[in-house]
């Protein structure tokens, strides 16, 4: 896509529509201090799903700060999916650039006109037609050096007929209190491919998380995007605007989240339904304690005969200074559309904390079992492997409590 | 093994219970019989301590000791255990890991995997979230099974035979009866189907918040089976006129 810059250079001081503003000066956009690969890093990463020692991952990609440290491919699976910089990919494939801000507006907002100027890597993982992946590609992020500010690009292609799973972790090293993450990610799930997304986001409270989405689903195509959020975050704000371009195409996102700490966190997404015959569920379970705020959104508008959509927020407060804002809205502008909603947000039930102490447990043994439970993954239908890991995470997270 | 006295329960403002005495020594098996709303459930919940029945007055003995004012859980520690006639639903916790949780890593014990195997409990049943999208039976199995793991000594089942079709009332009739050897328990039951399969040594009849007869169980159920509650109504208005 052209981009023009003097709409750009004007976009750069444009606050997102939600979340608080921030000011991009009091990042660095280069790092004080290089990154070196050692045992520190494989472990924050694996503190968010990424084992980067995995022999039964089809491909990893590592990216620390700015460099691109870990971007491998199985030998099995070099002719199944490609993993590579989008550097690298813009130099290989002369499409690549006609697919970038393609789903995502540029002038959008100070954090995808800054991204669009200070491009700093980025991955690109595409399916090949045809191919099924069934073990997952892991991508990790990580913020390294103190007060940097990631400025990445990616771009994901699953093509025609594919299935695959992508698992990336965001979090940042112990060594950054202060930091900020932009990252664009542009999702084209093409004819007949069915690709599954989950992203596991750990962050601290001195951090800034701005990312952007967009996902395109053509005819048949399915999408399951997974979200899971825990701890402790300065501000987090993202809004995936999902297109269901094709007929019969289906987007599942579903969000997990546990929020603690002074986090400020709005979350969501929007789906544009234009396809017929498509259909769209937006699902997010939070929990929120401490001084933690939560504003969790989601949008469908369907502009097709046959389509169906539903969002469901639920969210758990164990904390009376916390809080949570719960923003459906529906749209239809086809009377053959079937759109619903439903929202609850409210404490721990009682008739179930006196039905777990009526089979012996302690009521914090009984609290910490149904805060679990509410933050269960198993309708994001992972790998095992995968489920098993993030749960351990939760279960980290949640160790506290 | 339980002793009630003279026992006054409140609900918020509602009087659910007035003046209930009941004794089960141990080893022995008592049937309590009662319309709809007339306090059985809540003796259920009492005797469990459940947050929103206050014991106005009176004393609950378990293993001759004062429970009256015990946590739930410490109630449960001492040997009494509850199958619950509508329990809650638990997203996100499957029937497996509660299991294994209340039978502290034991779900591989044989006694307990007989059970699961003997009221046909399937592995996609123990897979699901607890009473998510159970049937009536289902609920009442994963009771049992559940009270089954924490190895009581005093079992008080409410209603374990409503909603439940023949075929299940009959797996789960033979299970209660091979769960309650040696042990004492209270069967609450409005229709008393389940005592087909079940030989309690003595009922009661709950009527109003108060137990209001009591007698031998065959008797008793003949005559509410032929003559209804309403008969007992007046019966009990009768003796006290």
């Amino acid at each position: 896509m052209h981009i023009d810059e003097e709409e750009l250079n004007k976009a750069l001081d444009k606050p997102a529509d939600y979340g608080p503003d921030l000011d991009l000066s009091s990042y660095l956009i280069e790092p004080e201090e290089a990154a070196r690969l050692d045992e520190s890093i494989l472990k924050r990463a694996y503190d968010v799903g990424i084992d980067l020692s995995r022999k039964d991952s089809a491909g990893n990609f590592l990216q620390v700060d700015h460099s691109v440290m870990v971007k491998a491919i199985q030998k099995r699976f070099e002719n199944d999916v490609e993993v590579m910089t989008i550097d690298e990919a813009m130099g290989k494939y002369d499409w690549v650039k006609g697919l970038m801000w393609n789903l995502i507006s540029p002038y959008k907002d100070k954090y995808t006109a800054f991204v669009a100027k200070n491009r700093r890597g980025g991955y690109f993982i595409r399916v090949l037609e045809g191919r099924r992946v069934y073990i997952p590609v892991q991508a990790c992020l990580l913020l390294y050096s103190p007060h940097i500010m990631q400025a990445l690009h990616n771009l994901i292609i699953a093509e025609d007929g594919t299935e695959a799973h992508i698992i990336t972790g965001c979090t940042h090293h112990t060594k950054s209190v202060k930091g900020l993450h932009l990252g664009m990610t542009e999702i084209y799930v093409k004819r007949n491919a069915k690709l599954s997304f989950t992203m596991v986001h750990k962050w601290g409270p001195g951090m800034d998380v701005r990312p952007r989405t967009g996902i395109l689903v053509e005819e048949g195509g399915t999408m399951f995007y997974n979200y899971v959020l825990l701890g402790e975050v300065g501000s987090i704000q993202t809004y995936p605007a999902v297109t269901l371009l094709g007929d019969n195409s289906r987007i599942s996102m579903n969000n997990v989240v546990y929020l603690s700490g002074s986090s400020n966190a709005d979350l969501g997404g929007g789906v544009a339904i234009k396809g017929s015959g498509s259909r769209a569920e937006l699902l997010t379970n939070s929990v929120v304690t401490d001084r933690a705020k939560l504003v969790s959104r989601g949008s469908i508008v369907s502009e097709a005969p046959g389509t169906k959509g539903h969002i469901s927020c639920k969210g758990l407060m164990l904390s009376d200074s916390a809080e949570i804002s719960a923003v459906p809205l529906l749209t239809s502008k086809n009377a053959d559309s079937e759109l619903t909603h439903e929202a609850a947000i409210g404490k721990i039930a009682e008739e179930q904390l006196f039905y777990l102490r009526s089979r012996g447990f302690r009521l914090d043994e009984a609290e910490s079992l149904l805060v679990r439970g509410f933050l269960d993954i198993s309708s994001m239908k992972l790998p095992k492997h995968v489920e098993r890991s993030i749960n351990t995470i939760i279960e980290q997270t949640m160790k506290g409590f | 093994m339980l002793k009630i006295e003279r026992l006054y329960v409140t609900v918020g403002e509602r009087l659910v219970l007035s003046d209930v005495n009941l004794e089960i020594d141990e080893g022995e098996v008592h049937v309590l019989f009662g319309p709809n709303g007339s306090g059985k459930s809540s003796l259920v919940m009492t005797i469990l301590g459940h947050p929103s029945y206050k014991v106005i007055s009176g004393r609950i003995i378990f293993k001759g000791i004062d429970i009256t004012e015990m946590p739930t859980e410490e109630r449960i520690k001492l040997g009494i255990a509850a199958t619950l006639q509508h329990p809650p639903k638990l997203q996100g916790i499957m029937l497996k890991d509660l299991l294994n949780r209340i039978s502290d890593g034991r779900l591989r014990d044989d006694g307990l995997l007989r059970l699961i195997d003997k009221l046909r409990i399937n592995e996609d049943l123990l897979n699901r979230h607890v009473n998510v999208g159970f049937s009536g039976g289902e609920i009442k199995k994963c009771e049992l099974v559940q009270v089954f793991a924490l190895n009581p000594d005093l079992l008080l089942f409410d209603e374990p035979d409503s909603g439940v079709d023949i075929e299940n009332l009959e797996l789960i009739g033979r299970a209660m009866s091979e769960l309650l050897a040696g042990k004492s328990a209270l069967i609450i039951t409005h229709h008393g189907h389940i005592l087909r399969y079940i030989k309690p040594v003595r009922a009661h009849i709950m009527f109003n918040g108060q137990i209001a007869c009591n007698g031998d169980p065959e008797e008793m159920l003949n005559q509410i089976s032929k003559n209804g509650y309403g008969w007992c109504e007046k019966c009990i208005s009768m003796r006290r006129s």
